[in-house]
């Protein structure tokens, strides 16, 4: 199986944005550690665990014990989205006959573990996996932990146990986001080292620092560390958690609190508070905001392209774009599934394929098998049938589906039933078939007309803006509406394509900082520009925000 | 001549009784299943007996998570550690839980080393809160049995009846006061001297000292009714009314804190029905200490916990009522 990863994606970008609207709402709550644990219970809720809404209670369905309660409004939200009850009730979280308590609770149908109280839910879990192992059943407990209360000492009796009895049907995640309800976790009660001075970012960063997973590698757990917020990361690590024996599992999740909303994250003071009701619009555009570079390896060394995926990787791009050119469909001729087969074990990150081939439906399958996780096929040579079946063939196999057009092409009637489960649009700004063309000026309009017919009609998408973006226009394509961002020459042609993608990254926050400002002003004129930019206390934010406002004239 | 038996060991073996005819009984230990007699059970089903060591917290949250999972744990360790340790875990992952009609988790918390009577352990280990403690936290069920054949019997019910349920063992061996067949049930004192002079009410270990007061009471030409009120929560306030009434006053006695414990569960009881005279005997408000075996009786008797303490407040009531 593939990584589905939009469909995770899409799901975790919704249920952010309902912990938002339960927390605004409700006027309490904790946002800061819902989202650093966002992408973790996207993976858990619609990528591992077995479950049936309908029957919340199935005696074979897998666990999901929430330990740190206090991010409730997360689980809940994917709870929600996942159908155990109706996505509108997130608004009543916290309020008096609701469901939805202050921290989980059996009054909500799904949650597993009455959480609140911090240190108490390995040991409910491991309670959980014994007695699965008396019954003789298959099904798999996993545990989410938090950092901070990694302080209470009942979670390493709990850590002892478990390898006693090696609960190997149990996986704990640990949110590792760095803070507290006081302050950074390494103030209060270091897990790594004490932190002197104020940025976190260094030890966020610096592997050689981190401590906690040779703290349970002591107590006999399989660690595993992953980076959080990335799905193919969680995915891996969950599958080979689920195949180690004889020994529970922990993995060590790199996480950012308040992680997608700028001004929440990495700040202490948003472990629990609830959004101001104005804000909260500006939040839930910048969670429409999240961008991905996925930087195109046939730009570099076609003869070694197994380095340029290694280069990608490095650089950390949140996909590998693959362009597989048949010599029909385009002039010339790449490579073919074969080819990443043999790229596939070099990588976690997303296989991106975008398929320049004629009659794609004959030759999906090849794809599929090869390992891609997400395959995009032209409208060109697809009518409603094949896409149909191709469509199926994917979403059975989950593989993200994307459609892709040409420059001088317009997306064909028969693509409008496929647009609200649509993953990824890409559209072309050359013309397709070699690289190191010049971005056709023209596109620009086209995708903002495209961006605006999608929204109307459902499209939980992302568009991908392919063929000559560069630095220089990355933004103008950014504000168009695209969200994913292809970089041949701009960046796998880049001799530092870590720097690279560092420097598109900063160019495409530049972009969506002004688009904020923008909507702030358009709600609530200057002054509410002023408040939203004063809450990004962290860093250099606020000055950078500051400049963009002036800029703009808003300030 | 009485006879005395071991409560841990009747625990013991009703364990393994039931683990024989029930596959869902598991057994959870924290370094004392020695001493608690939960050991054999280990024997016999290895796979049903969990020993996580000294973490009672994590010993009384493993056995939340196994009821959860349908499961009917028995954990067991000293009353000190067990509530003493783990308040939090007790209320959180056991009472609190609730869905389906149900409430809380069904775990069974069987403590032994309940009251001052422990003895030479001294006071840290004389625990004389565990009354007051589990019989404020919701769903909680609560029993201080009196002999060995009220711990068979409420180990059995224990295993039939939903919910979590607490209760509390002697150290040493008690005196055998009810006969073999006697019947128990949840909620319901058991009247072992009937009288309408006044009424003494007692758990534990307790028991045997109130009938000795009331047998010489009888001599006295006073005609006391003597309660056994092993249930303390649900608490027979029914039986508790009809002594009000009849006999016009009641008296206590429990080894624990006189303050919030048995005591104050009938005085709040008689409160709230038919207000009477309650006093109530038990520890006063002190922490115990050490107590060689043989100098137990008088660590009791140092808090009033005597049968001639006990005579000489049922006629300071009498005095009063009359």
């Amino acid at each position: 199986m593939a990584l589905n990863y939009y469909h995770i994606f899409k799901r975790v970008k919704e249920a952010r944005k309902l912990v938002i609207k339960g927390i605004t709402v409700a006027g309490s709550g904790h946002p800061g550690g819902s989202f650093s644990m966002a992408e973790i219970m996207g993976c858990m809720y619609f990528k591992f665990l077995k479950y049936d809404p309908k029957n919340p209670l199935w005696v074979d369905r897998d666990r999901l014990v929430l330990s740190k309660g206090h991010a409730s409004p997360g689980l809940f939200s994917n709870l929600a989205v996942a159908g155990f009850f109706d996505k509108s009730e997130m608004e009543t979280l916290r309020k008096f006959g609701s469901k939805l308590q202050g921290h989980p609770d059996f009054k909500c149908p799904g949650v597993e573990f009455c959480g609140g109280s911090l240190g108490l839910g390995l040991s409910f879990s491991t309670g959980m996996a014994l007695a699965a192992r008396i019954d003789g059943k298959n099904h798999h407990i996993y545990t989410i932990i938090g950092d901070g209360e990694s302080d209470e000492g009942q979670v390493w009796e709990a850590a002892m146990t478990g390898s006693k009895y090696r609960v190997d049907n149990l996986t704990v995640f640990l949110d590792r986001n760095f803070i507290q309800q006081d302050d950074y976790t390494e103030r209060i009660m270091p897990l790594d080292e004490e932190l002197i001075g104020d940025d976190i970012s260094e030890m966020w960063k610096n592997a050689a620092r981190w401590k906690v997973g040779d703290k349970w590698r002591s107590f006999g757990w399989n660690v595993l560390e992953i980076d959080g917020h990335r799905i193919e990361q969680i995915v891996k690590a969950v599958n080979s958690a689920l195949q180690t024996k004889g020994t529970p599992s922990i993995i060590v999740s790199r996480t950012i609190k308040g992680k997608s909303v700028e001004h929440m994250e990495d700040n202490p003071k948003w472990h629990g508070v609830a959004p101001n009701p104005q804000i909260s619009p500006i939040i839930d555009l910048e969670l429409d905001c999240q961008y991905l570079i996925s930087p195109s390896i046939i730009a570099g060394d076609m003869a070694n392209l197994e380095n340029e995926v290694k280069r990608a990787a490095h650089a950390r791009a949140d996909f590998i774009h693959l362009d597989v050119m048949d010599g029909m469909f385009v002039q010339n001729k790449t490579f073919d599934y074969e080819k990443i087969k043999q790229l596939r074990p070099i990588t976690p990150i997303p296989f991106d394929t975008h398929l320049m081939i004629n009659e794609p439906v004959k030759h999906v399958r090849n794809y599929v098998d090869a390992g891609c996780d997400i395959i995009t096929i032209h409208a060109e040579v697809c009518d409603e049938s094949s896409f149909g079946e191709i469509h199926d063939i994917l979403r059975s196999n989950e593989v993200s589906v994307g459609l892709a057009i040409n420059p001088d092409t317009e997306l064909p009637p028969w693509s409008e039933k496929f647009i609200p489960d649509l993953d990824q649009l890409i559209i072309m700004s050359v013309i397709p078939g070699k690289s190191g063309q010049k971005y056709i000026e023209s596109v620009h309009e086209k995708t903002q007309r495209i961006a605006k017919f999608l929204s109307e009609r459902k499209f939980e998408g992302l568009i991908e803006a392919d063929g000559g973006v560069d630095l220089s226009n990355v933004e103008s394509c950014f504000l168009d509406g695209a969200r994913v961002f292809v970089g041949g020459s701009a960046i796998i042609g880049q001799k530092d394509v870590r720097t690279t993608i560092l420097e598109f990254r900063k160019k495409i926050l530049h972009a969506r900082r002004n688009l904020l400002i923008r909507k702030a002003h358009s709600l609530g004129g200057i002054e509410l520009v002023n408040k939203w930019i004063d809450l990004h206390e962290v860093g250099k934010k606020k000055t950078e925000l500051l400049q963009i406002a002036k800029e703009a004239g808003f300030a | 001549m009485t006879e005395f038996a071991d409560m841990r060991s009747v625990y013991g073996d009703t364990l393994i009784k039931l683990g024989e005819q029930n596959p869902d009984i598991v057994v959870v230990g924290a370094d004392t299943t020695d001493s608690l007699k939960t050991k054999p059970f280990g024997k016999k089903f290895p796979n049903r007996f969990f020993n996580v060591g000294i973490a009672e917290a994590n010993l009384i949250t493993i056995a939340a998570g196994l009821a959860n999972e349908g499961k009917i744990p028995f954990a067991s360790t000293y009353a000190a550690f067990l509530p003493g340790r783990c308040v939090d875990q007790i209320r959180n992952a056991i009472a609190y839980p609730s869905r389906n009609g149900k409430s809380g988790l069904n775990v069974k918390m069987v403590v032994s080393h309940g009251g001052l009577s422990v003895g030479p352990d001294g006071g840290s280990h004389q625990q004389i809160e565990d009354i007051a403690i589990m019989r404020v936290i919701p769903n909680v069920k609560v029993f201080v049995p009196a002999d060995t054949i009220a711990v068979e019997k409420l180990t059995e019910i224990f295993s039939q009846v939903y919910g979590p349920c607490y209760m509390r063992l002697a150290r040493s061996k008690t005196p055998v006061i009810h006969p073999k067949d006697q019947e128990f049930k949840m909620g319901k004192g058991i009247v072992l001297r009937d009288g309408s002079d006044c009424t003494i009410a007692a758990c534990g270990i307790t028991v045997s000292i109130a009938l000795e007061a009331a047998d010489a009471l009888k001599q006295e030409g006073i005609a006391c009714r003597v309660i056994d009120m092993f249930s303390i929560k649900p608490i027979d306030s029914e039986l508790l009314e009809k002594a009000a009434r009849e006999t016009g006053g009641i008296v206590t006695c429990e080894e624990h804190n006189v303050m919030a414990g048995f005591g104050s569960a009938v005085a709040e009881t008689i409160s709230d029905t038919y207000p009477v005279p309650v006093k109530r005997i038990g520890a006063r408000d002190q922490f115990g200490e050490s107590a060689r075996d043989n100098e137990i009786p008088l660590l009791l008797e140092k808090h009033g916990i005597t049968s001639i303490h006990i005579s000489n407040t049922v006629k300071s009531i009498r005095s009063q009522t009359r």
